[in-house]
């Protein structure tokens, strides 16, 4: 490992002078002890919301009068269609990056709880129509496919009832891992849209078959109060946000800067930035309106902490869309959704800090270790990169380091042929771990940014050290 | 932290699910109490199993008789009207739905259902299991502001046209 890195440019130093251990510690504690409550207030919160949703049905005439097999099937079946309603609009919700949830959750967190629901929800309506489709055709003596015949065409709302059943499954199956991978994201991103249509479409035969939900019953106001809650958080967060957002500061490129092999740092400049309230660590859903870009929105990282007129983004070139950023022209128009996150010197809970940055990862990483204020020797940062080309800003990392007075080391060369570790294979073999690097490993909050199997181990390691787990943070950067 | 929102999660959840079931189930002892005379017999036609009263067997047919305003004493105030009054005949999308409504010095004492929904085998039994809370609901209300049933929407909605215009009728 080697522990000088040459310097030449002089980024701003922080901007206000570090607190003392005490101090800090003592706000940390309190801001972790919000947050925490916070998430825990939102988690009952869905599991209220899934009670309630059976509660109504308990509540409602009749609910209880299961005298038969059909009767019970039926209404098993209506809880599970209930309870996928109220679900996917949870779902709505964690997707809708209500400043909140990013607050205290992280967006990036709010999207994998989103993710792990899809299939359990698909799953749910699937139980739902095929319980109804049972019970229903047991009531009349028919079988299930005389039964769905019949569903489906004797009640008005039900061939949209199916149409939304056929968008979830291809919704769902198109996020499927596996599945999702060979797919374009746009291709991706259209077929998530039809989601919307989706829940559209199910409504009609919620409100006019669905008896909970009939006219005139106080259920009914709740279920179309959720519904206006779940959609107008999209409308006003996802739509009207950015909307306000991009026109208020009027951001434009004024220069793409090559710093790497199929690495560049886009120069913006704008009205007003810093009242967007970036904090070092946080990213953008950026959109560059040019004839070969506009389509294609990228979660890109703040490399530099926003002034008042001028920002900085830097990007490798990961996928097709990527690639043709580094051909953007200056004076292209940009629109911006964010910033989000919660990699910030904010979600802080302990009195050390050690960053971990490998590759393009390292765009959060210089833009947090700029919006921290550091005692000397409290930051400790180590860069990682494969090969020597992939010191990206690295030099302006040792330079906030110098002026903080923290430590960094490097260290280049490709992981360990048994790919399960996150060293070099050189520093592996001399036997170099988080512990030896970091010298308050237990005290430290770790920030860890890089490619995602090569975060997985470190933050792997990091919970074998013994570190709790509100001191490990990482960005997981997927859309 | 985790454990400490899904035991919170539990216990509110618990909690409502509870108070949803105590509800519902005072809606059950409210309908099953009064109806307990007319469980047998949903086997014939649907409306003789929801005509409540045992002396009762509505036919179909029961339009023929004159029954508007029978032995109303036309003197002022609701607590003078008596009789027996025809709701009008709703179309539902499962067939036609009908009733009467008893009243007895301006209080509704029995509503009767003379056309029940019976297209389909399903819609048959929907109706032997909605009327009867339907007629407890409503004999409790006094009016036809009740709410619809749990999977008996158009019959409910049916049902609740008809007694609110034999309600208009009877002038309550």
């Amino acid at each position: 490992m080697t522990s000088t890195l040459g310097t030449r440019s002089a980024p701003r130093l922080p901007h206000a002078p570090a607190p003392s251990l005490q101090v800090a510690a003592k706000s940390r504690r309190r801001d972790h002890r919000r947050r925490s409550a916070a998430v825990d207030g939102l988690s009952i919160l869905v599991w209220v919301s899934g009670a309630l949703a059976v509660a109504l049905y308990l509540a409602s005439p009749g609910a209880h009068i299961l005298g038969s097999v059909s009767s019970v099937v039926t209404a098993l079946g209506i809880v599970a269609g209930l309870l996928a309603t109220d679900l996917v609009l949870v779902m709505i919700v964690l997707a809708a990056r209500v400043p909140l949830v990013d607050r205290v959750f992280g967006t990036d967190r709010a999207i994998a709880v989103h993710r792990s629901l899809g299939k359990p929800v698909l799953y749910l309506i699937l139980v739902h129509g095929l319980l109804i489709t049972i019970g229903y055709g047991l009531a009349d003596s028919k079988n299930p496919v005389g039964e769905t015949i019949s569903l489906f065409t004797t009640l008005d709302d039900m061939p949209l009832a199916y149409l939304s059943l056929a968008l979830f499954i291809a919704v769902v199956v198109t996020s499927l891992v596996a599945v999702r991978r060979r797919m374009p994201y746009e291709a991706w991103h259209v077929i998530h849209l039809l989601s919307y249509i989706a829940v559209a479409v199910a409504l009609p035969h919620q409100l006019s078959v669905g008896s909970v939900l009939a006219s005139g019953t106080w259920q009914r106001v709740y279920w179309i109060a959720l519904y206006v809650v779940a959609l107008g958080a999209i409308a006003v967060f996802r739509f009207a946000m950015p909307a306000v957002v991009t026109f208020r500061h009027r951001i434009r490129v004024i220069d793409v800067e090559q710093i790497a092999p199929g690495v560049v740092s886009i120069h913006l400049a704008g009205q007003d930035l810093t009242r967007l309230g970036v904090r070092g660590g946080q990213y953008g859903v950026w959109r560059f309106w040019t004839a070969n870009t506009w389509w294609h929105a990228h979660p890109v990282s703040f490399s530099s902490v926003p002034d008042e007129n001028r920002a900085r983004i830097t990007v490798r070139d990961l996928g097709a869309g990527s690639r043709r950023l580094s051909r953007i022209r200056p004076g292209a128009f940009v629109s911006l959704e964010g910033p989000y996150g919660l990699f910030t010197a904010k979600a802080r809970t302990a009195p050390y800090l050690a960053l971990i940055a490998s590759g393009i990862g390292i765009t959060p990483i210089r833009s947090l270790l700029e919006d921290s204020p550091l005692r000397a020797h409290e930051a400790t940062i180590l860069l990682r990169g494969s090969d020597p080309d992939q010191r990206y800003l690295w030099n302006e990392v040792a330079g906030i380091a110098r002026a903080t007075k923290s430590d960094v080391f490097a260290m280049i060369g490709p992981r360990a042929s048994h790919g399960d570790a996150w060293q070099s294979a050189e520093d592996w073999n001399r036997g170099v771990t988080l512990e030896s690097t970091f010298p308050h490993l237990l005290q430290s909050d770790i920030y860890v940014c890089g490619p995602q199997a090569w975060t997985d181990l470190v933050v792997r390691d990091a919970r074998l050290a013994g570190v709790p787990e509100h001191q490990i943070h990482q960005e997981r950067f997927t859309s | 932290m985790r454990k400490r929102a899904t035991a919170g999660g539990i216990v509110a959840s618990a909690a409502i699910l509870a108070l949803g079931w105590h509800l519902g189930a005072d809606q059950v002892a409210a309908t099953t109490v009064p109806a307990t005379g007319t469980a047998a017999g949903g086997a014939a036609t649907p409306s003789a199993s929801s005509g409540a009263t045992p002396s009762s067997t509505a036919s179909p047919s029961a339009t023929a008789t004159p029954t508007t305003g029978t032995g109303t004493t036309k003197s002022s105030g609701k607590a003078a009207i008596s009789g027996t009054f025809q709701g009008t005949t709703e179309q539902t999308q499962f067939g036609p739905m009908q009733v009467e409504i008893v009243v007895a010095a301006g209080k509704i004492t029995d509503v009767k259902a003379l056309q029940l929904t019976n297209q389909g085998g399903r819609s048959v039994e929907i109706s032997n299991y909605a009327a009867p809370i339907l007629r407890t609901e409503a004999l409790n209300a006094q009016s036809a502001s009740i709410q619809s049933v749990s999977g008996a929407t158009y019959t409910s909605g049916g049902y609740i046209s008809s007694l609110q215009s034999a309600i208009d009728k009877a002038g309550l």
